[in-house]
């Protein structure tokens, strides 16, 4: 009981925004504010996700629960102790669940190709992912080794420790990333530095570096996003949001936005809040894996992969509205340093048109998959502020 | 019928006493331009005899005996050619075939084959040629900066192979043997050995490209033993694993062996600063202490059981302590032993020439990887030979390997067999076998 009131005091003040209380968004006209024919355009594109994904969940559960039932079998490729075994286990499972989606991101790759969203070929497309999956084979034994070593070393207990550390290594991730992160060069386009100064002075953030990462040769969606901790604190603009149609007015208001990311402390509470997540999902794990001998025998990781699966699509909806709620507080942040609502209406209707988003997802849609707000609520935000700056 | 268990294509070895002519040797190249040249000329000829060779199976399942025989002498006379490049032979073999050569092949009569087979031979026999690049034969006629041209029997599919250019394993050996008879007048034994081999299987692989026999070249070590004996060594191979290779485990091999390599690098950096130590303390003592020995050795079990599973040659996922006899393909290593101080002293540049050998047999086994990847990933299972050449591969580097680190003071030997002479009894270890560092969790 101790345990779960901790855990709601912790979502309780983690939950507050800068956002106002009873902020009332007016109602948007996506076909006005989009066009009906790109709105109608833009569901049809995305209609296509939304069933690949729920075929490629099903896929990959029924595919994750005969592994968690059988899996345990390929303990015998095995001459490693019951680490090495469970990690063995584990990447199998890993690879099993590769290969399952593999059909479904090779039709999503065929649909934005189709949709000229992708010109990315076939060819790049298949190797370019080989690092990202080898960083998940070596990251998934990672977590294997703490897991189980813990649960060798301290039974049942092995959970909230174990939580901790996966805590501390989210921690220590979030801090690094930005010095891992190759391919970047300094943005040098000066009304930009001169408006992060400004924008740095008013939001109480320090000077934070801008980078510019060159996708255009690969993409033309638009995206800019903030990292790191601390003195590793970077924004990094894709420079396809550098250049036309996005006006230097709406580049400010991006600017603004991924600023304000770090003047709430968003990365530090999202930090807290994976801590709200891992110290139960730990305990479910540990309770689930229970009757397979408990996650310091490897027989139980098939169905500790299930089970993490599991509750990963389960808290999916959460951990999407913590995310809206984020970028809803960066969207306001940004308006009132900025005090631009018309660039930040003119940003969502270009980046709607640069990635062929719905402006107004299905409800489904945005429960689960909606890490920021929809178009349509952005442009209401927007035109919420002119109203009140009038 | 041929009998299966005698291959259609066998090295025949007539090289009693090793001695070399050292004036020959040291301008064996240059003496062997002009042979070179009419290998080349005949291997073009017998590239033509084998279209002939290519249509008759294809329309009566039989090669005919006159061109037969005429590639058939095409690659016994390269196979000679070749050995006395290579430094395995020393008699000059002059411009024609000789029966009474020091490395010879024996090639059975022809018999019949089937049509699809014959039809897409050149397809098929691409792995065992690239096998026997890497063992540095080639394709028969190969040697050290020399080409030739082939076909299938097909003229618009005349393919060029430079495959000699690389040299491989066979050209490192002859390199190495060049020094140590313009030296000594003789030839290490372990090398020869290993360079006809290599020329066995060159024959083997250019006999079933020209549609001698269908018979599939074998790299399977035990076609040496005739006439090649692996001495009793400090460092054995040991063999316990089976040939099955699920293909799931194969398809993501290198990804399963990931956490292994980011284990191996940590502790290869530890066994360099430890290597230092142990050199010094090893010169003040003469020998290796126990405890250092007990560190090394695990590490070179490790790093064979590591590479066998990457390379396929070993079934499971290995343990990452490198225990005694916890892997299917294991190393065994005698306890420590007293050693010249004068050689440890330059251990390093002694193993020079073993590190060279390692190397090109390292080649070996990379290409015995990408054949067997394939293999399995269609059968479900890892041939028994190229598994085998893959052991005498790992076998010779962890001895390399040893011998470097002082664990022993046997330098290691070539000769690619696995089996050493005698039932005699096997030297065992005079202390317990030590336990991982780890316990036995990992």
């Amino acid at each position: 009981m101790l345990g779960v009131a901790a855990l709601a005091l912790g979502a309780f003040l983690l939950y507050p925004t800068a956002v106002p209380d009873g902020l009332a968004l007016p109602s948007v006209d996506v076909d006005a504010v989009f066009g009906a024919d790109f709105v109608d355009r833009a569901k049809r594109y995305e209609r296509f996700f939304y069933v690949n994904w729920v075929l490629a969940q099903i896929a990959l559960f029924v595919t994750l629960w005969i592994y968690a039932r059988r899996g345990a079998a390929f303990a015998r490729e095995s001459s490693a102790g019951p680490i090495g075994t469970g990690m063995l286990l584990g990447m199998l499972g890993l690879a099993i669940a590769w290969l399952v989606h593999v059909p479904f991101a090779l039709a999503s790759h065929w649909w934005q190709r189709r949709w000229d969203q992708n010109d990315l070929s076939y060819l790049d497309w298949l190797f370019e992912d080989w690092a990202v999956l080898a960083a998940q084979f070596l990251s998934i034994c990672v977590a294997l080794l703490i897991v189980m070593g813990l649960a060798r070393w301290l039974g049942e207990r092995w959970w909230l420790p174990g939580a901790a550390v996966f805590v501390g290594i989210a921690a220590l991730f979030s801090f690094v990333a930005p010095y891992l992160y190759y391919g970047t060069a300094p943005v040098e386009r000066k009304p930009l530095l001169e408006a992060a100064r400004t924008y740095e002075q008013e939001l109480g953030v320090g000077h934070i570096p801008l980078r510019v990462e060159e996708v255009s040769a690969d993409t033309e969606q638009a995206n800019a996003f903030a990292f790191g901790l601390g003195p590793s604190r970077r924004v990094v603009f894709w420079d396809t949001i550098l250049e036309p149609p996005f006006t230097e007015a709406e580049q400010k208001v991006v600017l603004a936005h991924e600023l304000a990311h770090h003047s709430q402390r968003h990365l530090p509470k999202g930090l807290a809040w994976f801590a709200l997540f891992a110290i139960p999902g730990a305990w479910i794990l540990m309770r689930a894996t229970r009757r397979r001998g408990g996650m310091g025998n490897p027989t139980a990781v098939p169905l500790a992969l299930f089970v993490v699966a599991a509750l990963q699509l389960a808290t999916a909806p959460l951990s999407s509205a913590i995310s809206r709620r984020m970028e809803a507080e960066a969207d306001w942040k940004a308006l009132t340093v900025t005090h631009d609502p018309a660039a930040l209406e003119g940003l969502m209707v270009e980046f709607s048109k640069t990635g062929l988003g719905d402006p107004d997802p299905p409800f489904i849609s945005q429960l689960v998959f909606g890490t920021h707000p929809t178009l349509a609520d952005r442009v209401a935000m927007a035109r919420a502020y002119a109203d009140g700056a009038r | 019928m041929e009998s299966p268990s005698r291959p259609p294509v066998r090295l025949v070895l007539r090289d009693g006493d090793l001695q070399r002519s050292r004036l020959t040797v040291f301008f064996r190249l240059i003496l062997a331009i002009p042979l070179l040249i009419w290998v080349t000329l005949r291997g073009i000829a017998a590239g033509v005899a084998s279209i002939v060779n290519w249509l008759a199976v294809l329309v009566q399942r039989e090669v005919p005996e006159s061109t037969h025989d005429f590639c058939a002498n095409y690659v016994r006379y390269s196979t000679q050619v070749s050995a006395y490049v290579l430094l395995a032979a020393d008699p000059y073999p002059w411009f024609r075939y000789q029966p009474d050569y020091p490395v010879d092949v024996e090639i059975d009569r022809p018999v019949q084959q089937g049509r699809w087979g014959g039809f897409f031979r050149l397809i098929l026999a691409l792995p065992a040629l690239l096998l026997a690049t890497a063992l540095g034969s080639g394709f028969a006629t190969t040697t050290p900066g020399q080409g030739s041209v082939a076909s299938n029997g097909n003229e618009e599919e005349a393919v060029v192979w430079g495959l000699s250019s690389f040299g491989g394993a066979a050209a490192a050996c002859a390199l190495l043997a060049w020094f140590f008879i313009v030296a000594l007048g003789r030839s290490p034994r372990g090398l020869r050995d290993l360079v006809t081999f290599a020329l066995g299987y060159g024959a083997q692989a250019a006999a079933y490209l020209f549609l001698l026999t269908p018979r599939y070249p074998t790299s399977d070590p035990r076609l040496a033993e005739p006439y090649s004996q692996l001495p009793t060594h400090p460092v054995r191979a040991v063999v316990t694993d089976d040939l099955a290779r699920p293909r799931l485990t194969v398809l993501f091999r290198l990804f399963l062996a990931i956490p292994h390599f980011v284990w191996f690098l940590l502790w290869t950096i530890a066994v360099f600063f430890v290597g230092f130590v142990a050199w010094i303390v090893a010169l003040v003592l003469g020998r290796l202490p126990l405890r250092l020995h007990r560190f090394f050795a695990a590490y070179v079990r490790y790093a064979t059981h590591l590479v066998a599973f990457v390379y396929l040659i070993g079934r499971r996922f290995p343990g990452f302590t490198g225990r005694v006899g916890s892997y299917g393909i294991d190393v065994e290593i005698d306890p420590p032993e007293r050693q010249r101080r004068l050689t440890i002293l330059f251990r390093f540049l002694l193993a020079f020439p073993a590190f060279v050998v390692a190397s090109a047999l390292g080649g070996v086994a990379a290409v015995i990887a990408f054949l067997a990847w394939w293999y399995a990933l269609f059968t479900a299972r890892m041939p028994e030979g190229m598994r085998n050449l893959g052991v005498t591969c790992l076998r010779y580097s962890a001895q390399t390997y040893t011998y470097s680190l002082l664990v022993t003071g046997r330098y290691p030997y070539a000769a690619p067999v696995l089996r050493d002479p005698g039932p005699g009894p096997e030297p065992r270890p005079n202390f317990a076998p030590p336990e991982p560092v780890l316990g036995e969790t990992f």
